[in-house]
């Protein structure tokens, strides 16, 4: 397989906020690749440089051969690209827009009709497609909002959060279609979102990126191999080098490092000083025990604080998984 | 291609919204029934606050001045103001009054003997020019049909007396000669009047302005300024439908297709444009048909229609144009609904669209001028009421060009594509 995309130090600066700071990766064709990381990490941004929205402030990439900085026009027609808003005119028909999305890319006749019709097989709505897009509901919405990125019928793919706000049903039914048209059409896709259970169904392999950069890429099999066992959150009453050294050397613990806390005034010590999602959040430190096998991890970290009699004031054990492996990277939660 | 396919979406997208189809296309026919209805009842019942004093200095003082001078009265629209003559040269020097009269010393005497006489009508410089001209057309079409009419009598009287002397020659006072002899005194009474009025210091547009004055009713300027203000409020939807693209993100889809930018807002443009276009063909037929189905005064669309086509072309570039200016220094939904509604009414004031452009001038100078809504109006005053032809609207096109250039360009400098 060959790469259909290729980006080389792509940077954007809006003023001197350096938004995306100089990423490089690569897509093989017919792979689904997925951007996964918090709201603000910078995969709008990118996706905006990689479909000519915007102007990469340094650094470039290729799409299937051609330059996004000197041969956008070529680029434009290989993209496809399913913005996370539902970009649609909601007064107008769901064939109506499709028929306007189309001969924006230079559809017309028949040709047009047939891809109109087609796409909508695809997002299973040709019943309705007379209807305005006002009174569909937020999964058909959607639904027609990837019909038309699909209507030209790009080599390359962007779904940019093609789920945010969107019932079980329907997201199913997008995870299909995302499936199908990977599996049947071999289209290339680019999907991005912070969801991590969607990237781990979709996606061969993930780019991992926070403020701008990609921390880690590969395939989940092996970003989630990183971790071992999993990872263990356990809250003691003090710590120091000393106590991580040994925690580090307990069997089943691969590593033990301190958490960084949220900065927040001084308490008295254990006490709970803010509810956050449900869990109480305590100014005493937090060890991220990294295990190579979990349960015996949690059995010899508990044993070691009962020897030396620290308390322990929280204990949350993670599974192995994109979420862990985000935490582990950066040290905070992929929705927070 | 693209333009046009962005275009035709607009306006199917224009037209399902029926309150904008309501508010661009019949809230104007509406104006222009009440404002048609309401001035051409103000020019009806109230012509005598309209009338324009004129200052008068009779050196003369005798019989024909004051024939003169109940002539000008009664020909509506001045009122004659007798001033002393030290008073009213000083009052034209400080600027006080715009123009004088003077009826020469001898005037009454001139003209029962036949002699060319001149009465003098002084015009402060710089002062309102189309005034002065209306007033000195009003005098000197007095001025000629009392001419027309001394000399008519000077002329019987001088037959009555040949007749007397020569009893045998009834022939040569047949009918056909005295209907020759009335001809002849009327054609030398249009070319060698009698009394003739002489302007000093004339200024700039005058025949034009002074049909005006003279020839256009109060209900006749509230077509086109009607026009003019509905086709610039088209504006709003331009902008509105450039921020709703850009707030529901199908902008980003359109800049993410293989469409330039300059498709883009030119496809953006075209239905204002089209709008704006129809919207002018829709206020000028009411204004022909419906103004007479409703008992209302019709208007005329002059004599030449491509000229009238041609300024409805450019207003509606213009507009469009305007809108793209909106769209690009508008930052809330607010700015583009309340904010720029209240500019447009402002300018459509300015342009005059609720005033006639000759009065609103009386009062604000050359204000109106900085508005495109103004040569906009001017022109299309020019050409449907006072039946002028393309040359005479060519300095309005120009500037109302010049309009579309200036927002153009600084809508450009300042749209947001990203």
């Amino acid at each position: 397989m060959s790469a259909i995309l290729e980006v080389e130090h792509l940077v954007k600066k809006f003023g001197d906020h350096l938004a995306v700071k100089g990423i490089s990766f690569a897509v093989e064709e017919g792979e689904v690749f997925g951007l996964l990381g918090p709201n603000g990490a910078g995969k709008t941004t990118t996706i905006s440089m990689l479909t000519g929205i915007l102007q990469p402030t340094e650094g470039t990439a290729r799409i299937g051969g051609h330059d996004i900085r000197t041969d956008l026009e070529a680029v434009k027609k290989l993209n496809g690209l399913v913005p996370q808003d539902l970009a649609l005119y909601p007064t107008l028909s769901a064939r109506a827009n499709l028929q306007f999305f189309g001969q924006i890319y230079g559809l017309r006749g028949t040709d047009l009709k047939e891809r109109v019709e087609d796409v909508l097989r695809i997002v299973a709505l040709t019943d309705r497609a007379h209807e305005a897009v006002e009174r569909y509901s937020g999964g058909m919405k959607r639904r027609v909002n990837i019909a038309a990125g699909l209507i030209h019928n790009p080599r390359l793919l962007f779904l940019d959060e093609p789920t945010v706000g969107v019932d079980p049903q329907s997201r199913n039914a997008i995870f299909e279609s995302v499936l199908r048209l990977n599996r049947e059409r071999g289209m290339t896709i680019i999907y991005t979102s912070h969801y991590m259970e969607e990237v781990e169904l979709l996606c061969n392999r993930v780019a991992v990126i926070d403020q701008g950069e990609i921390i880690a890429l590969d395939t989940i099999k092996n970003l989630i191999a990183m971790l071992g066992g999993g990872v263990i959150k356990v809250g003691v009453p003090q710590v120091d080098e000393a106590l991580l050294a040994q925690m580090s050397a307990l069997p089943g613990v691969k590593e033990a490092t301190l958490l960084p806390q949220p900065i927040a005034p001084p308490p008295a010590a254990g006490q709970a000083v803010e509810q956050k999602e449900g869990k109480p959040l305590t100014a005493t430190p937090v060890v991220k025990v990294m295990a190579q096998n979990s349960q015996d991890a949690i059995i010899s970290v508990i044993n070691f604080l009962n020897q030396r009699d620290l308390q322990l004031t929280s204990l949350e054990i993670l599974e192995p998984n994109l979420e862990s492996v985000f935490l582990h990277l950066t040290g905070k939660k992929l929705r927070e | 291609m693209k333009a046009l396919s962005i275009a035709i979406k607009d306006l199917q997208i224009f037209f399902k919204d029926r309150g904008s189809a309501i508010n661009l296309i019949l809230l104007p026919l509406l104006f222009v029934t009440v404002m048609s209805g309401a001035l051409g009842a103000i020019g009806a019942n109230q012509e005598q606050d309209t009338r324009t004093p004129l200052p008068v200095v009779d050196l003369d003082g005798g019989e024909m001045a004051q024939a003169l001078l109940a002539g000008i009265d009664r020909a509506g629209g001045v009122l004659v103001a007798a001033t002393p003559q030290a008073e009213a040269t000083a009052a034209l020097a400080a600027g006080d009054i715009p123009f004088v009269l003077t009826i020469p010393q001898g005037f009454t005497a001139d003209v029962n003997g036949g002699q060319p006489t001149v009465l003098r009508f002084l015009t402060r410089s710089g002062g309102n020019a189309a005034q002065a001209e209306a007033v000195r057309l009003v005098v000197e079409g007095v001025a000629r049909d009392m001419s027309l009419q001394i000399q008519l009598l000077a002329a019987l009287e001088q037959m009555g007396q040949m007749q007397a002397g020569s009893p045998g020659a009834s022939d040569a006072f047949s009918t056909e000669r005295m209907q020759a002899q009335a001809l002849s005194q009327f054609q030398s009474a249009a070319t060698q009047p009698l009394v003739a009025v002489v302007q000093k210091l004339p200024g700039q547009e005058l025949e034009e302005e002074a049909d005006e004055a003279e020839g256009m009713s109060l209900a006749d300027a509230a077509v086109p300024g009607v026009a003019v203000l509905f086709v610039f409020m088209t504006a709003q939807n331009t902008a509105r439908s450039i921020f709703d693209e850009k707030r529901t993100g199908s902008f980003r889809r359109l800049l993410a297709a293989p469409v330039s930018k300059a498709a883009l807002l030119i496809g953006k443009m075209l239905p204002n444009f089209i709008t704006g276009l129809i919207q002018l063909a829709v206020i000028f037929a009411f204004g022909v048909f419906g103004l007479r189905l409703l008992g209302l005064a019709p208007i005329t669309l002059g004599k030449s229609p491509f000229a009238i086509l041609l300024v409805a072309v450019v207003l509606s570039v213009c507009s469009s144009a305007f809108g793209i200016l909106i769209a690009a220094l508008a930052r809330t939904p607010s700015q583009i609904g309340g904010l720029s509604t209240l500019l447009l009414y402002l300018l459509g004031l300015l342009g005059g669209a609720f005033v006639p452009l000759f009065l609103l001038e009386r009062f604000l100078g050359p204000l109106p001028k900085i508005v495109p809504h103004y040569w906009a109006n001017h022109a299309l005053t020019n050409l449907m009421v006072r039946g002028l032809g393309l040359a005479d609207v060519a300095l309005d096109l120009a500037v109302l060009l010049g309009f579309t250039v200036l927002f153009f360009a600084i809508g450009l400098w300042r749209f947001d594509f990203d």
